[in-house]
């Protein structure tokens, strides 16, 4: 067996065994942690398939961008873990049932002919300088142009939306708005009043 | 004789059409006086229109066209259209002539009754209606016509809507003509099937080429032509009051005494036997139809003939006579003696439309008194009525010399020589029947003019001779009724009359034999040869021992005939009894026809189809639906878990390794 | 690799998306009152890209992008239709939304942006494309549902259709990255050429197949994939209702023809049995759940479940008349929904939502002339004709019985005729009973009145022209069976 082919089955049962924790266990800090595991290991597996590009962008967007978001809902909002953990049990037997047949299925799928080794070859190695990230750079900014700009637009929407859907003033805060504070005028803050001069009530 | 007789052919039917609209729509604005001097002029334009139309068609001159398409259907047109022949100036001339005469007497009887606009309304229909039936050269016409006379028919028998008896009548003669027009219709079907034509010439040029053509039926074969016939027969059956359609007619005399003249006499009962006349290109093909005709003509003729020695409403007693004699018209037909037929058909309608008159005369001296036991002694009072009526009864009865003898004597002469199954029995039937007519004829005119009078006093001061719009047409219908036998003998029977219109093939040709019996004579010898001949031959004695019987039985011995009802019991109820059709008829059909659509009513329709289908299904939707809802609990997790199923399956379905 | 890249058919989708970009930050600058700045200028946006389209419409396809990008007449069609509708779209939204305070730029902003992503999805020759599309669309969708952020239902609308949307999506990922394995290509054309030289019981090829038709059938809110759709509509503020019950249709119907049809057409024997179930279950579910429904904004979302039902009979025929018949639906289910959805919002105001049966009562006698309006999309929609929906459903129904499949023909009218009750009793509601007590009488603006109007007449007065219409859906619809010439 042969260095990759190791790295490959370790690092798989590492994503099944977190991926099955995720849905296990109770704390659900615990389990955002071990799904941050199983993509690691998932980017781990796919370093293996020369594909670096992806693998560093599994782990920064996923891990460091979603898993965050996740972790910080998690710890702020406050879950009843009881009530979570109902249910589990009713859907155990359907849902493994499911499970099951689909992996069955899958697996009749992937042996037949098509995926065979004479259909698709294993891909050759390499050669040393060969830059994923540069091949992938090459062929997005040319060939894929209009799926990237359209990819680009999505993001757009997504700030966008966000932006809409959550964005309040509250009335009730006091907020300093910069912009009004310098155009501000004298006449808008002083007024001069004439008034006639007053005499002391005594004279002493 | 004129230029276009197109027009003065439309004309006819047309002037009696607009009057009856006029008459019709406008009579409360016209007034009594106008509505019957429209209809009058109308019909009174068409008989001399149709006279000059008969003596155009003696100088030869006959027209068959259409003036009208209506629409072209499956190949088959549709269309108005005229055929004037013989034939049909003949039937022309009788319709408009008696039709006039009724209107005119229409004007005295009906004089104090409420619906009068409406009643001349109806009647110039009616007349329009017949006029287009028997002018017709198309089958589609025809039935125009045909249905439309017994709308006529309908409406009138029951014009005095508010008699609940009229209103039963009406609907009674309506229904089993129904019964009757079925039979026509499928005639007329397949008459298109089998020519692919509603055109007379067309199916008569057809007939010789089709007359072999068969089908298989109950095991047999039948030929087409013979079908064909047959079920044009039930029409005429139905039309024309044969048994076992002749349930009607009897009835029919809840309707007033002009049109029971008119239509149950004269004209609309004699539209079978025209009709059958018209086809007979077709019926000479078929010696099972003819037979079949010849036998049913000759059972109504004698069988009917009988009940009406035992009614005691004068009507009624006219009444059966009609049925009886168009039973002899039918077997004069039966015989291929078409010509005969015709010849009784015309000779009949008017001494039958005389004596309904005479009796309808009688009825409103009387106060319209109907019932004969409430008669008599009226010979002094109505001198004229009297007279008419003995005319139309010596007619009726065949007196050597007056119109019925001549034609009679021929039906029967003719039958005997007929050699078609069934013309033996015929001919028993038609000879005693001629005892019979005479029997009743004479009983009627006894006890309605004879003897003592039996009404009470307050009517009997009354009684005087009807009014001269009342007796003028009795006048002028004893007159054809005296001379229109003699006049038409020869050219009818022995002559070429009907030329082409009548179709006789030799074998079957009676009436050719009856002419070879007198082989020399013509004109007036031929006349009195007959005459004499008629003086010594068994129907002459028939009838005289009838009317010598009925001298006795009512004149002489007024007690006798109560003592044959007690003897003869059974038989009496019998005839009383009409034979039981009409509680045949009431129970199976009537009724079970009524229990048949009332369980159809209440289990089919009710329940099955509203209960169960309609409400039903319904129910059933709503129940599902209403169970159905539930899989939409809300919960997405039950939303993804069912389309990962839903996935699933279809992947469980489709992949098959 | 081409080194020129021919921009001109892609140029409405550019206008689209620049004047979304500009409104974005005119919108920044327009006070409060000057809203209807922004709202003019969509309207001009959309008015001009359909009239761009309709310059450029012609048989012949255009392929550009290195033939991801597709200009043919379909495309076309589809896109004249998109903005067309979404022009109408925001004329129905514009009162209802000011009166809720929804009243600002990125509504606008976000409407168009879907309406680039549909027109992306009608011209997508490429799977990444489609694909990407999709999710243009579908994120803007999710957001106009949830625009209305401050009622739980409308929240947990959105939830709903996001989770639920994900996971169709995410269907279709994988079915399509499965393809790709079978077939060495994301190319549309070029799919289609190496499925054409698989076998067609070919184990893989199904199970790819499968996965995209699913997600499909999630898009178009079909049986057993179809759970969203009475929430999302019922829970979302009408104005987005209005949207994405007409507009997205479209494009559903743009991305099954381009899949299905133009890539996986020769799988037509084996999808074929598929959609029969999905249609039928569909035509079933939708018209009998229907029934039961109180709420007209979740009847009418089981009608359009029941109509997406009879479209995919259409699909199913596998005929160039099937296809143009499940064009033409769709096109005349728009126009309908449009109607359906539009009457709501008239008859709603500040503070009242007219979502309600009940709110229906006694229209008749409170305002005839709406009354006669709905009672016309109401009929349009139960297919009784003069009305084009019926038309639409004979041309479905003529082209399944083309290809013999009688029985399916039966079932499918026999479900319409239930679903015919729900109609009815509509109109029964608004002409046979009496209003309720206390009941506000009706203001719309001007525009919305006359659009309404001209909406719901539409329905029988474009008889004349349902015979055009349909000659341009077939010419549509054979550009994308017959047009591989690149």
């Amino acid at each position: 067996m042969s260095f990759i082919q190791l790295a490959f089955y370790f690092f798989a049962a590492v994503t099944v065994f977190a991926a099955a924790m995720v849905i296990t266990i109770r704390n659900p800090v615990k389990a955002a942690l071990f799904l941050v595991l199983a993509f690691v290991s998932a980017a781990c597996v796919w370093l293996t398939l020369e594909a670096e590009f992806l693998a560093i962008v599994l782990v920064l967007v996923y891990v460091g961008a979603v898993m965050v978001l996740f972790l910080f809902v998690v710890m702020m909002l406050d879950i009843n873990l009881s009530r979570l953990r109902e249910g589990f049990g009713e859907y155990l037997p359907i849902g493994g049932l499911v499970a099951v047949l689909m992996v069955l299925e899958m697996a009749i799928v992937l042996s037949t002919d098509d995926f065979s080794e004479q259909r698709l070859p294993r891909p050759e190695a390499h050669t040393e300088g060969y830059s994923n990230t540069k091949e992938l750079g090459r062929l997005l900014y040319t060939f894929y142009v209009y799926p990237f700009e359209i990819a680009a637009l999505i993001l757009l929407v997504a700030i966008i939306a966000a932006i809409a859907l959550t964005l309040r003033k509250r009335p009730e805060t006091k907020y300093q708005n910069p912009a009004k504070q310098v155009s501000v005028r004298r006449d808008d803050r002083v007024r001069l009043v004439k008034m006639g001069a007053e005499r002391k009530r005594d004279e002493s | 004789m004129f230029e276009n007789m197109k027009l003065v052919y439309m004309a006819i039917p047309l002037s009696c059409l607009v009057a009856s609209v006029v008459a019709g729509i406008f009579g409360r604005k016209i007034g009594r006086a106008g509505a019957h001097t429209i209809t009058i002029l109308a019909v009174a334009i068409a008989f001399a229109l149709s006279l000059v139309v008969y003596v155009d068609v003696l100088e030869g001159n006959k027209f068959n066209g259409s003036v009208y398409t209506w629409m072209v259907s499956g190949g088959v047109p549709f269309e108005i259209g005229f055929l004037i022949d013989e034939l049909s100036a003949t039937m022309m001339a009788v319709v408009s002539f008696v039709s006039l005469m009724v209107h005119v007497y229409t004007i005295g009887y009906m004089h104090d009754d409420p619906g009068y606009q409406r009643f001349f309304s109806y009647i110039s229909l009616f007349t329009f209606s017949m006029l287009m039936l028997v002018m017709s050269n198309n089958f589609l016409q025809l039935f125009f016509g045909w249905e439309a006379v017994g709308l006529m028919s309908y409406l009138l028998i029951g014009f005095w809507f508010d008699r609940e008896s009229a209103i039963a009548a009406s609907l009674k003669a309506f229904l089993v003509n129904r019964v009757g027009d079925l039979g026509f219709l499928l005639g007329i079907a397949a008459v298109v099937a089998l020519f692919g034509s509603l055109d007379y010439s067309v199916v008569f040029a057809g007939a010789p080429g089709a007359a072999s053509k068969s089908f298989s039926f109950l095991g047999g074969e039948m030929t087409w032509i013979t079908a064909i016939c047959l079920l044009l027969f039930i029409g005429a059956m139905g039309k024309s009051a044969q048994v076992p359609l002749h349930v009607w007619l009897p009835d029919s005399m809840e309707g007033p005494t002009p049109i029971s003249a008119l239509i149950h006499a004269a004209t609309m009962v004699t539209a079978g036997i025209f009709m059958v006349a018209r086809m007979s290109p077709l019926y000479e093909l078929s010696e099972t139809a003819l037979s079949v005709v010849m036998v049913i003509g000759a059972i109504t003729a004698f069988f009917m003939a009988l009940i009406g020695l035992v009614q005691h409403d004068i009507k009624r007693v006219v009444a059966y006579s009609t049925l009886s004699q168009l039973g002899y018209m039918m077997v004069a037909l039966g015989a291929s003696a078409y010509a005969a037929g015709i010849f009784h058909l015309v000779t009949h309608a008017f001494f039958k439309a005389l004596l309904f008159l005479a009796a309808g005369s009688v009825i409103i001296a009387l106060h319209h008194q109907q019932d004969m036991r409430a008669m008599g002694g009226l010979r002094k009072p109505m001198p004229i009525t009297y007279l008419t009526a003995v005319i139309g009864t010596l007619a009726l009865v065949g007196f050597p010399g007056f119109a019925g003898f001549f034609s009679k004597d021929a039906i029967i002469e003719a039958v005997h020589l007929s050699e078609l199954p069934g013309s033996g029995f015929a001919f028993i039937a038609v000879t005693a029947g001629v005892f019979v007519t005479a029997f009743y004829s004479f009983r009627l005119l006894f006890l309605t003019f004879h003897g003592r009078p039996r009404m009470d006093q307050e009517t009997r001061r009354h009684v005087k001779e009807s009014p001269w719009v009342v007796w003028v047409p009795l006048v002028l219908l004893a007159i054809p009724s005296i001379l229109a036998g003699a006049w038409y003998f020869e050219p009818m029977l022995f002559g070429n009359f009907f030329g082409e219109s009548l179709k006789v093939l030799p074998e079957h040709d009676t009436l050719a034999k009856l002419a070879a019996k007198h082989p020399e004579a013509t004109g007036v010898a031929l006349l009195w040869d007959v005459i004499v001949h008629g003086f010594v031959s068994p129907p002459t004695w028939l009838f005289l021992a009838g009317s010598v019987l009925a001298w006795v039985f009512y004149i002489e011995k007024p007690e006798l005939p109560e003592k044959i009802v007690k003897r003869f019991g059974v038989i009496h109820g019998v005839l009383m009894n009409k034979y039981g059709f009409d509680e045949a008829y009431n129970v199976v059909f009537a009724r079970g026809t009524r229990e048949v659509g009332g369980a159809l009513w209440k289990f089919g329709d009710a329940t099955l189809i509203d209960g169960w289908l309609v409400n039903g299904t319904a129910r059933i939707v709503g129940w599902v639906s209403s169970a159905v809802r539930h899989i939409q609990t809300g919960y997405v997790y039950h939303y993804a878990f069912a389309m990962i199923i839903g996935l699933f399956l279809l992947l469980t379905l489709f992949l098959k390794p | 690799m081409n080194t020129a890249i021919n921009v001109t058919p892609a140029i409405p989708e550019i206008v689209v998306f620049v004047m979304a970009c500009v409104i974005l930050v005119v919108d920044l600058y327009a006070a409060k009152e000057h809203r209807v700045i922004s709202y003019a200028l969509t309207l001009t946006t959309l008015g001009v890209a359909m009239l761009i389209s309709l310059y450029s419409f012609s048989a012949d396809p255009v392929y550009t992008f290195n033939n991801m990008f597709i200009d043919d007449a379909l495309s076309d069609v589809i896109k004249i239709a998109v903005c067309g509708i979404t022009f109408l779209v925001l004329i129905y939204a514009r009162e209802y939304i000011e009166l809720r305070g929804l009243y600002q730029g990125e509504y606008f902003v976000l409407v168009l942006f879907a309406v680039v992503g549909m027109m992306v999805m009608a011209s997508a020759n490429h799977f990444l494309v489609l694909y990407l599309g999709l999710e243009l669309l579908s994120l803007c969708l999710y957001s106009l549902v949830a625009f209305q952020r401050d009622s739980a239902l409308a929240t947990e609308a959105a939830m709903k259709y996001f989770v639920l949307g994900a996971l169709g999506s995410g269907m279709m990922l994988y079915g399509m990255s499965i393809l790709y394995g079978l077939t060495g290509t994301l190319d549309i054309t070029e799919v289609r050429q190496a499925v054409g030289a698989m076998p067609l019981d070919n184990v893989a090829l199904i199970f790819g197949l499968v996965f995209v038709l699913v997600s499909l059938a999630f898009k178009l809110g079909a049986v057993p994939f179809h759970m969203w759709v009475p929430d999302v509509y019922h829970g979302a503020s009408t104005s987005s209702t209005v949207f994405i019950g007409t507009a997205p249709k479209i494009a559903g119907f743009a991305i099954v023809i381009r899949l299905l049809i133009g890539g996986l057409e020769d799988l037509h024997g084996a999808w074929r049995d598929m959609v029969i179930i999905l249609s039928l279950l569909s035509i079933a579910i939708g018209n009998l759940i229907a029934i039961a429904q109180s709420n007209l904004k979740r009847m009418l979302a089981y009608s359009a479940i029941s109509h997406m039902g009879f479209m995919l009979l259409g699909v199913l025929a596998g005929t160039p008349n099937g296809y143009s018949a499940a064009l033409f639906y769709i096109l005349a289910y728009a126009l309908m929904s449009l109607g359906g959805f539009g009457m709501i919002i008239v008859l709603s105001r500040a503070g009242f939502e007219a979502d309600e049966l009940a709110d229906l009562k006694g229209l008749n006698q409170r305002n005839p002339w709406y009354a006669l309006l709905m009672m016309l999309l109401m009929v349009s929609m139960a297919g009784i004709p003069p009305t084009i929906g019926f038309f639409a459903k004979l041309s479905v129904i003529q082209a399944i019985i083309e290809v013999n499949l009688v029985w399916l023909a039966v079932v499918a009218v026999l479900f319409a005729v239930v679903g015919a009750y729900y109609y009815l009793r509509v109109i029964k509601l608004m002409y046979f009973d009496p209003p309720d007590e206390g009941v506000a009488s009706i203001e719309a603006a001007p525009d919305l009145r006359v659009v309404m109007g001209l909406n719901a007449w539409a329905m029988v007065l474009l008889l004349p022209w349902i015979g055009p219409i349909q000659r341009v859906c077939l010419t549509a619809v054979a550009s994308v069976m017959n047009g591989f010439a690149s």
